[in-house]
């Protein structure tokens, strides 16, 4: 071997060169196997430190439909110019070189230095200038900048290049615009390997203007991002709720991203609730950068996983005429519907008015805008439906008349004076509260549809506070319904476990919804099914499915239809004396809710009208068709007229709405199915 | 033992030395392409710009010198030395007057297309000059006279590279030098000496710029600040005197972070290459950039080969080197008289210093200096003269000792 045979010769002088050269490739192979083998794992991770970077990429979001399948809620396709800075490279510098400097260096003559010449060049210049000859002028000469003006003048040349094509593209879109300096650098500097943007969301005809004109040029792409839309507008908005954008995505997701591309998150709503089903996977996409931070080639590291589609049991077409019948109580209406079937406790409609449009709030709201949507008296954003409590009124002397019944102390056909007002030293001390019917004779039918005061806090005292806050109780007033977590309140009733400070006075307030209850409309529906179907309190249900089914974790229950919460043992005996009573407060001719009739669909119905510090609030809660009841229409209307003048016509015009669409949908066999 | 002897004699080149340094030509096409083609603006140049196409005309050039070198026997070569070396003085000179500036250094001669740098063919004219002063009678060589013009021998150039600056380069001329004087016969107690002094001086120096404030009225050796900060940065110190502002020690700090970039960079290249590397022309420290493409083929080129080949590929090139020192050592032995093992040990130190400073400095074993790898750097002066020294090698051998 050559190397033993070095080691072995006799000259020691060359074994010893030999030794030398041995340990120093020695010492260079243990370096390397420290290099590449020992340390490789680290200068692995310096590597992609610095040559990757990884962005966020948000999964399209779910959308959200009715029952039938109409959107509610979904994605339109935004068109938006982006400019691709490493393609414009060769741009910026011919700029730089062929005019930034040129200009620069007019203005600064000093900085011209002469042209490097070759040493023959040089060397005969050197000799002829020795031997006193005249030099000779330069040839050329070229401009020596120092670094910083350099920099500074490269930073101009590129700005230039983007505001000159920003400008030119936006003037043939008819929307001029000037690129910001800081904003530019700022991008420039900070995340260059993502494309900047120029314009977004081109209207039809910019787009075509762009497509004809602009398709190819050098770094500009017209690219397609999803924008969350909801084509009915203001429709169900409360219940939709709006998302917002998001740029601090959650931190515990576990990738360190250098860049997050816009993602929304749902702020209110359905949107809120479920936001983490709607949102999907976010991808995982994996830029390559070179030394000045130019994108060179991209993957996808994980790909996105769309969100799932939401299916709510709100029924569009009973939604919007319940808007429209809402709107059109009175100018400037603030209130609540409420629909639900009353078989199985599914919401059809719910509304809040007034109410906002959710397609503002993806783009982002001013806070001027802000102000005006959280306005004290109109609060636009608030739900009332779900998230306002108000009294009652009348509306809860159906569970006094049932309180009633069941102690049997009061008997359909007895007859009662009310003198048109209610008087008692020792309940009410010295205050007196009018009946609100006119003085006369009541049996319990013409008291209900005339609603006398008088009538219900005599015999509700009778009946006693235990046992009407037992009926109570039993339809669950005072606790959420669950319908939308953390999205609405539990009103407020007394709980029977602890009345101490609670007065008769107080009493006879409960006797006709007044004093300390307060009600949710979606509370009332539920209470109002409940009568309607024979005693079965639903869960109020708002989500039919999620789309593909999956088993979520959610704090909602789960999405059957008909979960019964509570068994309300109700006497079909009393019910029935109820439904009667309710009916004839529609149908009879002096009924307070004679506004809700509606030819070829009995209703009943309960008319309230309840005293506020403020303002009354107005209620009508409703159910039908009498003989078979689907539908309970709860309509809430703040500073109303009456419930009778105020909110009844609403729940008529709703009924009429549902006659009409039953008969078009059991003509079209098709969606024959959805209606039970 | 007869026959082999025989066998030798009818060997007319040393196979293992031109194989290999074949293998390292292959090697060094193979990845000044690689190195080049990353770069976008280089592969639209026409065919005879390309650097790896420059540089094959430079390795058949410089095979050709080589074959021509070997026409004459070098002792008649040896006879041209003293021509040699002046005429490489001059240019060294030339240089300084006429040199061109590139990276704050002047160390090239605009010769039309070509750059030359007199500093490579000096170190050639140095060995053959140096082989041919000390191939003298043994005896005078233990004269201080004789040692000390050897030592002015080695000093005219280095003071002169030194100027350029090019302090790599210059101090290379140390141990080749002294190395040829070791073998030659040169007292070991002068050599001993010589290296005790210059190790004392060394070791005072980077006391002074490791511990001595620049400021301070006890620095007694003036470096170029350039110098200063490289060894600085080596060290791991901090450029920034110890009474500086906060602004000055971070100026001081990108300051360090900007010396200390390429090797930053070529250490990331090597050191993410691993076992088996990423593959030829799948390298992306020099492709995206990071490793500056100025340097990547040439001074660098190792960090090429070891990101793209790995351990293995570093231990291959470390292999073809071992063979062609370990020819040369083996010339060495067997040349026909003192000054043809010389003019071998003078080649296969130079080789050598080349070789160790050029890798080490890839995996910061030695501070960065501007010498190139033997045959696989990118530059026609370098490949020239390692093919001139490898024709050397050949030439001592083909007149080697004929029994």
């Amino acid at each position: 071997m050559l190397i033993f045979d070095q080691l072995k010769r006799e000259d020691r002088k060359l074994r010893a060169i030999s030794l030398g050269v041995l340990l120093g490739f020695g010492i260079l192979l243990i370096g390397l196997w420290w290099v590449q083998i020992v340390s490789a794992k680290r200068y692995e991770e310096n590597l992609k430190n610095q040559q990757f970077r990884s962005v966020r990429v948000p999964a399209l979001r779910g959308k959200i439909l009715d029952r039938h399948g109409e959107s509610l809620a979904e994605n339109r396709p935004r068109f938006d110019v982006n400019l691709y800075l490493e393609d414009l490279r060769s741009q910026f510098t011919y700029e730089y070189t062929n005019h930034v400097v040129p200009e620069y260096v007019r203005q600064h003559p000093e900085l011209m230095q002469p042209v490097k010449q070759s040493a023959i060049k040089r060397f005969f210049s050197f000799a002829t200038e020795t031997f006193g000859a005249e030099p000779k002028p330069q040839p050329k000469a070229r401009a020596r900048l120092p670094l910083a003006v350099r920099t500074e003048l490269e930073a101009e040349a590129r700005y230039r290049v983007v505001s000159n094509i920003t400008a030119q593209i936006t003037t043939r879109l008819q929307n001029p615009a000037i690129l910001d300096t800081t904003l530019f650098s700022r991008h420039y500097y900070q995340k260059r390997y993502i494309p900047l943007p120029i314009l977004q969301n081109l209207t039809p005809k910019q787009v075509a203007i762009f497509a004809e004109q602009f398709t190819g040029l050098n770094g500009v792409e017209m690219e397609i991002q999803p924008t969350r839309t909801y084509p009915n507008e203001t429709s169900a908005a409360h219940l939709l709720g709006y998302i917002q954008r998001n740029d601090q995505p959650n931190t515990d997701e576990e990738i360190d991203y250098k860049y997050y591309l816009p993602d929304y998150v749902g702020i209110t709503g359905v949107e809120a609730s479920f936001d983490d089903a709607l949102r999907g996977q976010a991808g995982v996409k994996s830029l390559l950068v070179n030394n000045i931070g130019y994108r060179q080639r991209e993957e996808m590291l994980s790909v996105t996983e769309p969100g799932r589609n939401l299916v709510l049991t709100i029924d569009l077409k009973i939604q919007q005429a319940a808007e429209s019948a809402l709107a059109a109580a009175m100018p400037n209406v603030r209130g609540a519907v409420v629909v639900m079937d009353v078989r199985n406790g599914d919401v059809l409609a719910v509304v809040s008015a007034p109410a906002f449009d959710p397609n503002v709030f993806p783009a982002g709201v001013s806070s001027a805008e802000w102000k005006i949507l959280n306005n004290e008296k109109y609060s636009h954003m608030f739900n009332r439906a779900t998230y306002g409590a108000y009294p009652p009124g009348s509306i809860l002397k159906i569970l006094t008349a049932i309180a009633c019944f069941e102690n049997n102390i009061m008997s359909p056909s007895e007859m009662f004076h009310d003198p048109g007002y209610y008087q008692d030293q020792r309940v009410l001390g010295r205050r007196r509260i009018e009946s609100l019917a006119p003085a006369g004779d009541y049996d319990f039918k013409r008291a209900f549809l005339k609603s006398s005061n008088t009538y219900f806090i005599h015999f509700g005292l009778k009946a006693g506070l235990k046992k009407l806050v037992e009926v109570g109780e039993r339809f669950h007033l005072g606790e959420s319904t669950g319908v939308l977590p953390g999205e609405e309140v539990a009103g407020a009733y007394p709980d029977s476990n602890n009345l101490s400070g609670w007065y008769a006075g107080d009493t006879a307030n409960l006797c006709i919804g007044q004093g300390k209850v307060t009600l949710t409309p979606m509370q009332a529906a539920a209470m109002t099914a409940a009568i309607a179907n024979g005693g079965k309190l639903f869960w109020p249900r708002i989500i039919r499915e999620l789309l593909p089914p999956e088993a979520i974790d959610s704090d909602l229950k789960s999405f059957q239809p008909g979960s019964l919460r509570a068994d309300t043992r109700l006497n079909p005996r009393h019910l029935q004396i109820i439904h009667q009573a309710m009916l004839a407060d529609v149908e009879d001719k002096d009924g307070t809710g004679a506004a809700a009739r509606v030819e070829g669909f009995r209703v009943g119905g309960k008319t309230g009208t309840a005293e506020g510090t403020k303002e009354q609030t107005t209620w009508f809660t409703s159910f039908g068709p009498m003989e078979k009841p689907r539908y309970a229409v709860v309509v809430m209307v703040q500073a109303g007229v009456s419930g009778g003048g105020t909110c009844a016509p609403v729940a008529g015009k709703i009924y009429k709405a549902i006659l009409k669409l039953e008969q078009t949908r059991s003509a079209s066999p098709n969606t024959l199915a959805e209606l039970n | 033992m007869y026959e082999t002897n025989l066998n030798e004699r009818k060997s007319f080149f040393d196979y293992p030395l031109l194989l290999a340094v074949l293998g390292l030509i292959g090697i060094g096409i193979a990845f000044i392409y690689s190195a080049s083609f990353a770069n976008e603006s280089v592969r639209e140049l026409p065919l005879f710009k390309q650097l790896y196409v420059k540089q094959m005309v430079w390795y058949s050039i410089g095979f050709g010198m080589a074959v021509v070198l070997c026409i004459f026997d070098y002792r008649t070569l040896a006879r041209w030395s003293l021509v040699g070396y002046w005429i490489s003085i001059l240019l060294l000179i030339a240089v300084m007057l006429f040199g061109t500036e590139r990276f704050g250094a002047k160390r090239w001669i605009l010769m039309g297309p070509f750059q030359l740098q007199p500093s490579e063919f000096a170190k050639i004219a140095f060995i053959l000059m140096m082989a041919n002063f000390l191939s003298r009678p043994k005896e005078e060589l233990r004269r201080g006279k004789i040692f000390f013009t050897a030592l002015g021998m080695i000093a005219l150039p280095f003071v002169l590279i030194l100027k350029e600056p090019d302090l790599g380069s210059a101090l290379v001329f140390f141990p080749v030098g002294l190395l040829m004087m070791f073998v030659a016969g040169v007292p070991l107690s002068y050599l001993f000496k010589f290296v005790g002094g210059g190790g004392v001086l060394v070791a005072l120096i980077l006391v002074e710029v490791l511990f001595v404030p620049i400021d301070s009225k006890f620095q007694l050796i003036r470096l170029e600040n350039y110098q200063r900060h490289r060894l600085l940065t080596y060290f791991g110190k901090d450029l920034a005197p110890p009474n500086a502002t906060p602004a000055e020690r971070k100026q001081a700090q990108i300051l360090q972070k900007n010396k200390s970039y390429n090797v930053d960079q070529a250490l990331i290249s090597v050191g993410s290459g691993g076992l088996t590397g990423k593959g030829w022309r799948e390298g992306t420290q020099y492709s995206l950039g990071f490793l500056p493409r100025a340097v990547a083929h040439n001074d660098f080129i190792f960090s090429v080969i070891a990101e793209e080949k790995g351990f293995v590929g570093s231990v291959m090139v470390l292999t073809l080197y071992t063979i062609v020192l370990f020819s040369g050592i083996k010339i060495a032995s067997q040349a026909r008289d003192r000054l043809g093992k010389i003019l071998a040990v003078g080649v296969v130190a130079l080789l050598f210093s080349h070789i160790f400073i050029n890798i080490g400095m890839n995996i910061r074993l030695m501070p960065v200096t501007g010498i190139p790898l033997p045959l696989l750097s990118y530059g026609g002066s370098s490949v020239l003269c390692s093919l001139i020294a490898i024709g050397i090698l050949q030439n001592v051998h083909m007149y080697r000792r004929a029994y």
